[in-house]
């Protein structure tokens, strides 16, 4: 049972993470390679802020989410809405947009290896976790607030993406580009604020990692990369129920690796999966069978 | 001369090993498959030849030849599995074939020395022996480069149904450059790691996809020229520009981002671009010229 709490805990944290990665996949079409560098870079500046001053749990969070937000945005603005526009097809714009993110991804990772020479970092925090036991089950404050904040954010997004207007905007420019921009759908304006917003998801991942492990290391975000493309794969690339399940799939699948003393097995877990559905299932869990003229 | 020669002679080594492993990389890129294998090949070309020469007691060459064969299979074997995946999917899973390689090497034993790496698997390999090699490399993707193999390939990569109307057998073209993707990518990672007598899971890692990467988009993913170009720059900026070499990674973060936006493809494209509208611009005057005479 123990087990199950850790998995829902780490997979709270993958959600999180994976969740803005699928949004920006599954509806602006951009597989952001930088991600786990926002990611990991959020959490840097807030180490780096809370060394100079001890920050509270909030003011931490605060200023991981805005970094990861500033960051994302900045990454569409400079270096994918520049790719888009001088690609003359969709097929030569994801490889460059690709390259382009694996390039943007060792900037952050290069200033923080070299500030921290590649040691774990934490934050200096006013905030201390408490841990209470519930049902014989020993919960950290840390934890519940993880699980909380990644079902919640996770069942709102898909709720919002499925009801609102905004949503069916970006939902439309994942079937159709074109054809949505003829119906008066402002795409550069979308994908901006959802890059933002992924980003800001990306901070809030790295903040709460950070919070549950104490420190962690400037290379965790390549490895986080892989595994929300197992997550997403495994999913359905635009299926936001598919991501959730996939989060919690993959925690429960890297627990049991953990939990039979497996461990150093326990990266090959996501490399395996994604080889698994690409071939068995390419769709994916939840994905519907992608429809593209090529 | 000499004396520049034997001052460098381990950058010239580098650059020769980085050119063959931006090769790996670049020879699917050339059939339109966008596969990441030929890195996760150099590590398994290295595990396989440090293995042979640690464990097996062969000598230089057939563990080069074990190491190089080893990659070429594995990596020929993913392709059929991995071929009927697109662009990005078949990406992502040649990078998850990568880290699984280092993944593997962890978990090895004894046979791979663990989490340590394997030591002492130093190989009487020459300078000669890299050019030569090299050589014969370079010499095979130029004949894959002329003359109707050359378009066909390249009819692959840009059109694959018309290469399909056209009576191209595509899937063994494609398949085809995951052998030879593994057998180059085997062959750069045996001959560096015999060259430095040790190979660690941590060579593996996503570092060498970046230099790989950064050697064929700065200089041109058309052509075995461009990762030579590419090679030349990655090797030497840092001994050239101290500023470079303090920041070495950042700036090559900057290169590869800054390529992806503004030179797609690479300073091999832009020099045959500016060739070409040269060659045009002078016809045109040729022609202009002639008509004027004649009226």
């Amino acid at each position: 049972m123990q087990d199950l709490l850790n998995a829902a805990t780490l997979g709270s944290i993958y959600l999180l993470f994976a969740l803005g990665m699928a949004l920006v996949w599954g509806t602006i079409g951009i597989l952001n390679f930088a991600h786990g560098a926002t990611f990991m870079f959020s959490a840097f500046i807030g180490h780096m802020v809370s060394k100079e001053t001890e920050l509270p749990f909030l003011g931490v969070i605060g200023i991981s989410v805005l970094v990861g937000a500033v960051i994302s945005s900045l990454t569409q603005l400079l270096a994918f809405q520049p790719i888009l526009k001088r690609s003359k097809s969709q097929h030569a714009a994801e490889m460059r947009i690709l390259i382009g993110g694996i390039g943007v991804a060792a900037i952050p990772l290069a200033l923080a290896q070299r500030e921290t020479r590649s040691s774990p970092f934490g934050f200096n925090s006013s905030y201390k976790s408490e841990v209470f036991e519930v049902l014989g089950l020993r919960l950290t404050t840390t934890s519940a607030i993880i699980i909380v904040a990644g079902l919640a954010i996770g069942v709102g997004l898909t709720v919002w993406l499925r009801r609102s207007r905004q949503g069916l905007a970006l939902r439309a420019i994942g079937v159709d580009a074109e054809t949505s921009a003829g119906m008066g759908v402002n795409r550069p304006l979308l994908a901006f604020t959802t890059m933002a917003v992924a980003g800001g998801l990306a901070g809030l991942a790295g903040a709460l990692l950070t919070f549950h492990l104490g420190a962690i290391a400037p290379e965790t975000g390549d490895q986080l990369v892989i595994k929300a493309f197992a997550i997403i794969v495994l999913g359905g690339l635009g299926s936001m129920l598919g991501t959730v399940i996939g989060a919690y799939v993959l925690a429960g699948a890297e627990t049991f690796v953990l939990v039979m003393n497996w461990g150093t097995w326990v990266d090959a877990v996501s490399f395996g999966l994604i080889f698994l559905i690409l071939l068995a299932r390419p769709q994916g869990l939840l994905g519907r069978k992608e429809v593209r003229r090529t | 001369m000499s004396d520049w020669y034997y001052m460098n002679v381990v950058l010239i080594q580098t650059t020769l090993t980085t050119l063959l492993l931006a090769l790996s990389i670049q020879v699917p890129l050339r059939f339109g498959v966008f596969s990441f294998a030929g890195v996760g090949a150099f590590g398994v070309g290295g595990y396989g030849a440090a293995m042979a020469m640690v464990h097996l007691e062969w000598s230089t060459w057939p563990a080069v030849l074990a190491g190089t064969l080893a990659a070429g299979a594995a990596v020929f074997v993913l392709g059929l599995v991995v071929q009927q995946l697109s662009g990005l999917y078949m990406g992502m899973a040649t990078i998850a074939f990568t880290l699984i390689v280092s993944v593997v090497a962890v978990n090895g034993g004894d046979a791979t020395g663990g989490a340590g790496g394997l030591y002492g698997a130093l190989g009487e390999i020459t300078m000669t022996h890299i050019v030569l090699v090299v050589l014969a490399v370079v010499a095979l993707l130029q004949w894959t480069e002329m003359k109707g193999l050359g378009r066909r390939i390249d009819t692959v990569r840009e059109d694959p149904e018309l290469a399909n109307a056209l009576g191209i057998n595509i899937a063994g073209y494609r398949q085809m450059s995951f052998l030879v993707s593994g057998l180059i990518g085997g062959l750069a990672g045996a001959l560096t790691t015999l060259l430095r007598s040790t190979i660690t899971p941590a060579e593996v890692n996503f570092h060498l996809v970046i230099v790989a990467l950064t050697a064929i988009v700065v200089g041109g993913s058309r052509s075995w020229i461009g990762a030579l170009i590419g090679a030349v720059i990655f090797v030497w900026l840092p001994t050239v520009l101290s500023f470079v070499e303090e920041w070495e990674k950042v700036a090559y973060g900057f290169i590869v981002a800054a390529a992806a936006i503004y030179l797609p493809t690479g300073v091999l494209g832009v020099a045959k671009d500016s060739w070409h509208r040269f060659r045009t611009r002078e016809e045109r005057a040729r022609v202009a010229a002639a008509l004027q005479e004649t009226s």
